[in-house]
């Protein structure tokens, strides 16, 4: 699967709280890389042929591209607001392709099955209609009034809530969620997924949170995002085929569908396939 | 996902990830994120004909030419894999399959058969039976033989592969 | 009784499991141990040099090694969890309780690879797992044909919760389960214990409950 359209992107590579002098070896898409700090204390990306890769700080992470970015990292507004907590959830490697832990972030029907008592239980299990478009202007799939009745949507919730979400990809394989905040009720919690494309079927996934809650414990915050993703881990690695089909083929969507659907559309437009195939199997 | 990763209520398989269940025919009969929608036929997974004789589970792939063998009075004892093919299973047995695909295993502990089929990579599954229901401690006797056994397989499939 | 926990931590989830199970409540405090690595910082060492988690603290009694924290809640609250004392069970109970550390070491350290990057030679991991996995489906065939569904008893015991947590998450680590089927039932026996706790990573066994009836006009 050609690369060539995804080299260009920004990608996270570590988190910048825990970057030293040493440096630690990772990859992307193939490709050894360095991800170390210099004496001036700034991020320094280096590839396997030693050349020096483009670097961001931002979002609590290190981002770099083995290309040239011709845009700058997409922005996240809610992350400059005063008063909001960032959560580093920390990183989990994923036997799957990055573009599949991406649209399994974007799916809702599985909350009763795999987070179950927590973001869904039978027999709430309908998915209502939603609306999903593709922002031209952003470039970015956008999906609005979604909702799902959560038995215990957030570490600030006290009970079951009908809870409000949009779905946001401004980059192949970053997503954005933003989900009805318990304390704050006109304002948005903000959860990423920034995933790291290691190869075409391995990942790191690093999420990371951006919100409105006084009351919780740092460590409580991490530990319940950590237990939703790693609900999400063996679902991820036992999906079939390990790439995501971006052709029609074995499988039928259905209404619930409809953001999977627009960013399969998506990728398919830009030519977005590293941890696609292409072909109907 | 694969439907072994589901779970079983009353006669339909559902899926682990969105709960979609399926009837023994392969239909879909239900979606959970669309309570109200009657799944359209299309929606179905392959099926397999399926036959429990004797305490032994046989799938056939196709349309099976006849029924699975049969046989009396062997006691099933358990199941296990091995990391060898049937011919170094054969060869640290001291035998070779029947045409019913059994291999008569005469561990010192009473007559022992092997039912053996193969599976991923490289690997067998054997299923052993007993010749007589001789109570739990042979049977203990015969689940250690047949641990034996698979570690003699294993180390002439190594040989083998060297 | 105050348990430092991780929720990703299988051996913490043993002494959350048997809490549960047998009805004490734990207070539980949060430990960052990843990304944080708050179990080798300053505080913790000085509970426990070791570096690991859980540590539960008792008054003055501070207890590492979860094989111990389980004998603690057991001998307190629930000591049928024991065993019946006989010699041959006690001591299957033992054997049982020390061969869950080489799960530990084996199938957690893959794990610990795989999904948390750390450190380890996973081949020889992985392989040490399979042997230990082959010896856990042996011994519960074994215990089968001696007429009992767990490792020392016909009743489950600390031994099974001891094995069970890292043993469920194998797949984790790259190692699946398929292979034995005796471990699969035995799996879903705890699983279907009455007060059975989930971890992430072991997902709830939903054929436990029945298929929802939709009212007409409901959600």
């Amino acid at each position: 699967m050609t690369m060539q359209a995804m080299i260009n992107e920004w990608y996270p590579v570590g988190l910048f709280s825990q970057l030293d002098s040493a440096g630690r070896t990772t990859a992307l898409m193939g490709e050894p890389i360095e991800v170390a700090r210099d004496a001036d204390g700034n991020a320094k990306v280096t590839g396997g042929d030693g050349r020096v890769l483009p670097v961001r700080v931002r979002y609590g992470h290190v981002w770099s591209s083995l290309g040239e970015p011709k845009k700058e990292l997409f922005p996240i507004p809610e992350a400059d607001q005063p008063g909001r907590r960032f959560v580093d959830v920390g990183v989990v490697r994923v036997r799957c392709s990055p573009l599949r832990a991406v649209e399994n972030f974007l799916d809702i029907a599985h909350f009763p099955f795999v987070h179950t008592d927590i973001l869904g239980a039978e027999p709430h299990t309908e998915v209502q209609n939603y609306k999903v478009e593709i922002r031209e202007e952003e470039d970015e799939v956008w999906a609005t009034q979604v909702k799902f009745y959560q038995p215990q949507a957030a570490k600030s919730a006290s009970g079951g809530i009908t809870t409000e979400y949009m779905y946001r990809v401004p980059a192949p394989t970053c997503s954005v969620l933003y989900k009805t905040c318990p304390p704050r009720p006109s304002e948005w919690d903000v959860i990423t997924l920034f995933v790291q494309p290691l190869a075409e079927d391995i990942c790191d996934v690093w999420p990371w949170m951006a919100l409105f809650d006084d009351e919780t414990a740092m460590t409580d915050l991490i530990h319940f995002q950590q237990t939703i993703f790693l609900q999400d881990r063996s679902i991820l690695e036992n999906q079939i085929p390990r790439l995501l089909p971006l052709d029609p083929g074995m499988e039928i969507p259905t209404r619930a569908d409809l953001t999977s659907i627009a960013y399969r559309r998506w990728l398919k437009r830009h030519n977005y396939t590293y941890g696609a195939q292409l072909v109907a199997q | 996902m694969r439907l072994s990763h589901g779970f079983v209520r009353g006669e339909t398989l559902s899926c682990i990830y969105h709960g979609w269940s399926y009837g023994q025919a392969g239909n879909c009969l239900r979606i959970p994120a669309h309570p109200g929608l009657t799944p359209p036929e299309t929606i179905r997974v392959a099926t397999h004909d399926v036959e429990e004789t004797d305490s032994v589970i046989w799938v056939a792939v196709g349309t099976p030419a006849s029924k699975p063998p049969r046989f009396d009075g062997l006691t099933p004892l358990r199941s296990l894999t091995a990391f060898a093919g049937i011919a170094a299973i054969e060869a640290a047995a001291g035998a070779k399959a029947s045409p019913e695909g059994f291999v008569e295993f005469d561990a010192s502990t009473g007559a022992v058969c092997l039912l053996l089929s193969a599976w991923e990579d490289g690997q067998t599954l054997i299923h052993v039976l007993l010749k007589a229901d001789a109570g739990p401690a042979a049977g203990i006797r015969a689940s250690r033989a047949a641990e034996s056994l698979r570690r003699r397989a294993e180390g002439l499939q190594r040989e083998i592969a060297q | 009784m105050k348990l430092y926990d991780y929720i990703l931590s299988p051996s913490c989830y043993k002494v959350r499991l048997m809490a549960a199970l047998i009805g004490v409540k734990l207070d539980l405090r949060p430990v960052d141990f990843h990304p944080g690595a708050e179990h080798r910082g300053p505080e913790l060492l000085v509970l426990n040099p070791a570096g690991s988690i859980p540590i539960m603290e008792d008054g003055d009694l501070i207890l590492t090694e979860s094989s111990a924290i389980l004998v603690y809640l057991a001998a307190k609250a629930a000591p049928e969890w024991l065993g019946s004392g006989k010699a041959e069970e006690a001591a299957r109970v033992q054997q049982w309780l020390s061969f869950s550390g080489r799960l530990t070491a084996s199938l957690g350290g893959a794990r610990l690879h795989e999904m948390l990057l750390r450190p380890g030679d996973i081949g020889a991991l992985q392989a040490q797992g399979i042997a230990a996995l082959r010896e856990l489906e042996a011994g519960l065939v074994e215990q089968g044909l001696r007429g009992m569904r767990f490792l020392a008893a016909d009743r489950p015991t600390i031994a099974d919760i001891a094995c069970f947590p890292y043993v469920a998450l194998a797949p984790d680590g790259g190692v699946t389960l398929d292979a034995y089927p005796a471990i699969r039932l035995w799996s879903r026996a705890l699983r279907a214990l009455d007060k059975f706790i989930e971890m992430p990573g072991i997902h709830r066994l939903h054929e436990l409950k029945p298929e929802p009836q939709i009212e007409p006009g409901e959600a």
